[in-house]
């Protein structure tokens, strides 16, 4: 594993106490895996096997809707954990995609080790308690988001904070997102100051 | 008429929930898998071999188009199924967990199998093809997606009365795995009672 792809792990679980022997045997659970753009890392009717941390690239979450359209779920980027957490955690087929966007590289560990980690390391499981405390958190905001802003105010909310690297992704998906028309999102993008 | 759009996710994801059920009757026990609810009905294992024979045509046509596809860097657009096309796709698509039309199966498209002969092992060779060959057509499907789909038409299975861009195919191919699924489920609950 390369320095700065463990520097970015190291972020994710910030609370590892851990020893050198300790680090040596996490860094090898954890394998790089590359995705082409446009490849299907998750399939809806599938079950997700790994938890990623994305090393470069952008990866979109999204359910199809009764016209087979992509709904997007949300995003994940250089730095955030990805993947599809919920049939991950139930072990039962999921209901979402997870697609690359862009070129993607990441690294995956797999359910068992994954939770071996929880069962052995209390560090672990306070890091587990706090990153889907997060997760939740975040799905409740954008839920009042979706509920409560205009569309133009959820497009300022959103440019305001999402990293540069999700702004150049197809617009489609960042209109879905938003639930707006691509077209709405087209000119707010040209009229909006964010 | 309503429009039919065809996507790969979409048929994608029907595809994986037909494997999750096929890949249960691995469970059931042998006797159930053999059983014909009246000597002129098919058994489970029949019906999939049933799937396994029909899937050999599109097997060796998939084969032929796919290297002589070009392709795309963009996402695919939106299919949009041809009328002629979407009347025999719909044939096959079951409505609310019913088969609209029963037909009468073409002769190269029967099971010939000797049931009573049939042990563990044959029974699972026979689901493992059925995953194997439907395996491809999911590989096909996912290929498909960086490729241009809408320059080559070939025959269907029951000749050039019909002929399908690939995503047409596709569809079909599922609908027809759905009917049979929907009779999978009919035999079983026939065969518990």
């Amino acid at each position: 594993m390369r320095d700065e792809d463990f520097l970015l792990l190291k972020n994710l679980f910030f609370n590892l106490r851990i020893s050198d022997k300790e680090e040596e045997h996490f860094k090898s659970l954890w394998c790089t895996k590359y995705f082409k753009q446009n490849d299907l890392k998750t399939e809806a009717g599938s079950i997700e096997r790994n938890f990623y941390l994305v090393l470069e690239g952008v990866q979109a979450i999204y359910v199809l809707n009764e016209k087979g359209e992509k709904v997007v779920l949300g995003f994940s980027y250089t730095g955030s954990p990805s993947g599809v957490f919920d049939s991950f955690v139930s072990g039962e087929p999921s209901k979402i995609f997870l697609e690359a966007l862009k070129p993607s590289r990441l690294l995956a560990i797999s359910k068992s080790d994954s939770l071996d980690l929880f069962k052995n390391d209390p560090s672990f499981y306070q890091w587990g308690h706090h990153f889907f405390q997060e997760v939740l958190f975040g799905r409740l905001s954008r839920e009042v988001e979706l509920l409560t802003l205009t569309a133009e105010q959820r497009y300022i909310s959103f440019m305001q904070r999402c990293p540069d690297e999700l702004k150049v992704i197809p617009q489609k998906y960042l209109a879905s997102y938003l639930n707006m028309k691509p077209e709405t999102f087209s000119r707010l993008r040209a009229s909006t100051v964010y | 008429m309503a429009k039919l759009i065809l996507t790969p996710e979409n048929q994608i994801q029907r595809l994986n929930t037909i494997f999750n059920s096929v890949e249960q009757l691995r469970d059931l026990p042998l006797v159930q898998l053999k059983k014909r609810f009246n000597p002129k009905t098919w058994s489970v294992l029949e019906v999939i071999l049933h799937l396994n024979i029909a899937y050999g045509h599109y097997h060796t046509k998939f084969e032929e188009i796919i290297p002589n596809l070009s392709s795309i860097d963009v996402e695919q657009k939106k299919f949009k199924c041809r009328a002629w096309q979407k009347f025999v796709i719909e044939g096959q698509r079951p409505k609310n967990n019913v088969r609209k039309w029963k037909m009468k199966t073409l002769k190269r498209f029967e099971p010939i199998i000797d049931l009573e002969h049939v042990d563990d092992k044959k029974a699972n060779e026979i689901i493992d093809s059925f995953f194997a060959l439907y395996g491809h057509l999911k590989e096909t499907i996912v290929t498909s997606r960086g490729k241009n789909v809408t320059k080559i038409k070939f025959a269907s299975a029951i000749g050039p009365i019909v002929n399908f861009y690939l995503p047409e195919s596709f569809e079909f191919l599922i609908c027809h795995l759905e009917r049979h699924t929907v009779q999978i489920s009919e035999i079983l609950k026939q065969v518990e009672k």
